[in-house]
């Protein structure tokens, strides 16, 4: 048994990469993917949260956690990771932005780095699904609306009273069945 | 034809043409109408027993069984009417229209609007504003205290609205509770046939966690115990009184009045001031309600217990959600099973809230 851990060889990401590649059509072929790829990825770090076409933006995803567990992994000094980094970011600072400022940024992170929304499709809009791909840890007020008066809407106090009748019950039995 | 079903269904109907008469109408194939007029008593026995009927109802010559219910209608008419004159009373005792000026914060800047003194309504200013507004708007807070949607502005205020899915203050769900209550008194009063005599009693204070809104129900039944197709009919009314989008209307009236208006009602009567009405029916309150019937989305009318130590008080028990509001179904089957267990909040422990405003609500006939 001399054969090598997976997980050894690739870092783990925290995030499900689907089981097939989209091809992300163009004239171009597999390089225009590639092409389409680096531009996102590019402007994903450049902006750290943009609004594109769902398919491309949970492409693109796997991509960018990726490239940032790589560098997290072996830093700036291991020369395939810099390779890496330059062939996938289009611009020569956010080499220096990956490194300097998202490595330490994710040196804590439990979760995966990026996060994607499902985003409106604007009437009249296209047929394509839109979404909002983001940097977690970015300077942006959040996308998410939370209802600040959750906790009094009819239906939580309904069941958040249910619940304590429920404990109350088990509680009652417990005590009920119990032998000193 | 379910002439032994408890509740009236669709085949039978109230007619006031005649007096005191019960009337069957055998209707024939090519639609002329012949009727067949008999007296209390024959109509008695023709419904009590069912083999006197069953030959006509085979032949087809009964179609429609048409019963009055003379009596209690002209009640619930004069009850009406008394509402309605109490109303165009109060309309024109304002006299001369006075201007006020009614300051909403709404989230994006400070709107002020020119309002008519005592004729203008909340709900009148949520028009103003936008139809979103007015449609999710429950209840209002003028100057910080809860008032209905329905109820004229007295003076120079500031105005807040508040909805059932962002409840800013839990006073707006209160009133929801109560507001089902109310309308499960509607449903409740209208629901059973002839031979059942209903006096509504009361809806003791809204409370919540307790699982249930609830409505106390004098009936002329002994130990009876619903089937379970007899809840589902009493929900299903319940459904088509909510999907009417009534409004509810709101009055204050003097004690003589109210006694007046609720003489057929000898429970009522001995609670003036404590009283309610849905439909066409007039009901007493202690407190606001939400504007719209149709702010009510998903309910259930659970349960309905005898009331222990108390002869033939029932209690019918429900669950309602506002509208907008998506749970699933296992969810509200929590909800919907702790509604079916007695709910034992008593009138008496609660009954501390101020008894000096009366108000009466009216569900709007439209």
């Amino acid at each position: 048994m001399n054969q090598a851990k997976i997980e050894k060889l690739v870092s783990r990401l925290r995030y499900n990469v689907g089981s097939k590649p989209r091809k992300l059509k163009n004239v171009d072929g597999p390089e225009g993917r590639l092409r389409k790829i680096k531009k996102t990825l590019t402007a994903v770090i450049k902006y750290e949260r943009i609004e594109l076409n769902y398919a491309r933006a949970d492409e693109t995803r796997g991509y960018v956690e990726r490239l940032i567990s790589e560098a997290l992994r072996h830093g700036p000094e291991h020369g395939e990771t810099m390779e890496l980094a330059n062939f996938w970011i289009k611009e020569k600072q956010l080499v220096h932005k990956l490194f300097k400022v998202l490595v330490p940024r994710y040196q804590n992170y439990t979760t995966s780095f990026t996060k994607l929304h499902n985003a409106p499709c604007i009437y009249p809009g296209y047929a394509y699904k839109r979404a909002i791909l983001e940097l977690k840890g970015n300077i942006y007020p959040t996308v998410e609306q939370s209802n600040p008066h959750q906790h009094n809407l009819l239906h939580n106090i309904l069941l958040d009273a249910a619940r304590k009748e429920y404990r109350m019950e088990k509680y009652k039995e417990i005590a009920a069945n119990m032998n000193f | 034809m379910q002439v032994f079903n408890r509740f009236k269904s669709t085949c039978i109907t109230l007619v006031n043409d005649f007096k005191w008469f019960y009337t069957l109408v055998p209707m024939n194939d090519d639609f002329s109408i012949s009727y067949l007029l008999i007296s209390n008593e024959w109509l008695t026995r023709y419904l009590n027993d069912f083999s006197l009927i069953k030959p006509l109802i085979d032949k087809g010559q009964i179609v429609k069984v048409y019963v009055l219910r003379q009596t209690y209608n002209q009640a619930k008419e004069k009850r009406n009417l008394l509402f309605e004159e109490e109303k165009k009373r109060q309309r024109t005792a304002v006299g001369r229209i006075e201007k006020i000026e009614v300051k909403y914060q709404s989230p994006v800047e400070e709107v002020t609007l020119i309002m008519n003194k005592c004729i203008s309504t909340p709900m009148d200013c949520a028009k103003h504003i936008s139809e979103g507004v007015s449609k999710v708007s429950a209840i209002a807070m003028v100057d910080g205290s809860p008032w209905d949607m329905n109820r004229p502005l007295s003076s120079n205020c500031e105005l807040k609205l508040l909805n059932l899915l962002s409840p800013e203050n839990k006073v707006v769900n209160t009133a929801f509770w109560r507001t089902c209550s109310f309308i499960l008194g509607a449903v409740v009063d209208t629901a059973f046939k002839e031979d059942v005599t209903v006096h509504l009693h009361s809806f003791p204070v809204p409370v919540i966690k307790s699982g249930s809104f609830i409505y106390d129900v004098y009936l002329d039944l002994d130990d009876w115990k619903p089937t379970d197709q007899e809840m589902r009919a009493l929900s299903a009314q319940y459904v088509k009184l909510i999907n009417k989008e009534l409004p509810i209307e709101r009055i204050e009236i003097s004690e003589r009045l109210a006694l007046d208006m609720f003489q057929d009602n000898p429970i009522k009567m001995t609670q003036i001031p404590d009283i309610a009405k849905i439909g066409d029916y007039i009901d007493i309150s202690k407190g606001p309600m939400v504007g719209n019937s149709s702010l009510i989305g998903r309910c259930t009318i659970a349960a309905v217990h005898k009331i222990p130590e108390k002869e033939s008080l029932y209690r019918f028990q429900g669950v309602a959600l506002p509208k907008g509001i998506i749970l699933n179904q296992y969810a509200y089957g929590l909800l919907e099973n702790r509604a079916r267990k007695f709910n034992n909040t008593t009138w008496s422990v609660f009954s501390e809230e101020n008894n000096e405003v009366e108000d009466v609500k009216v569900f709007g006939r439209n």
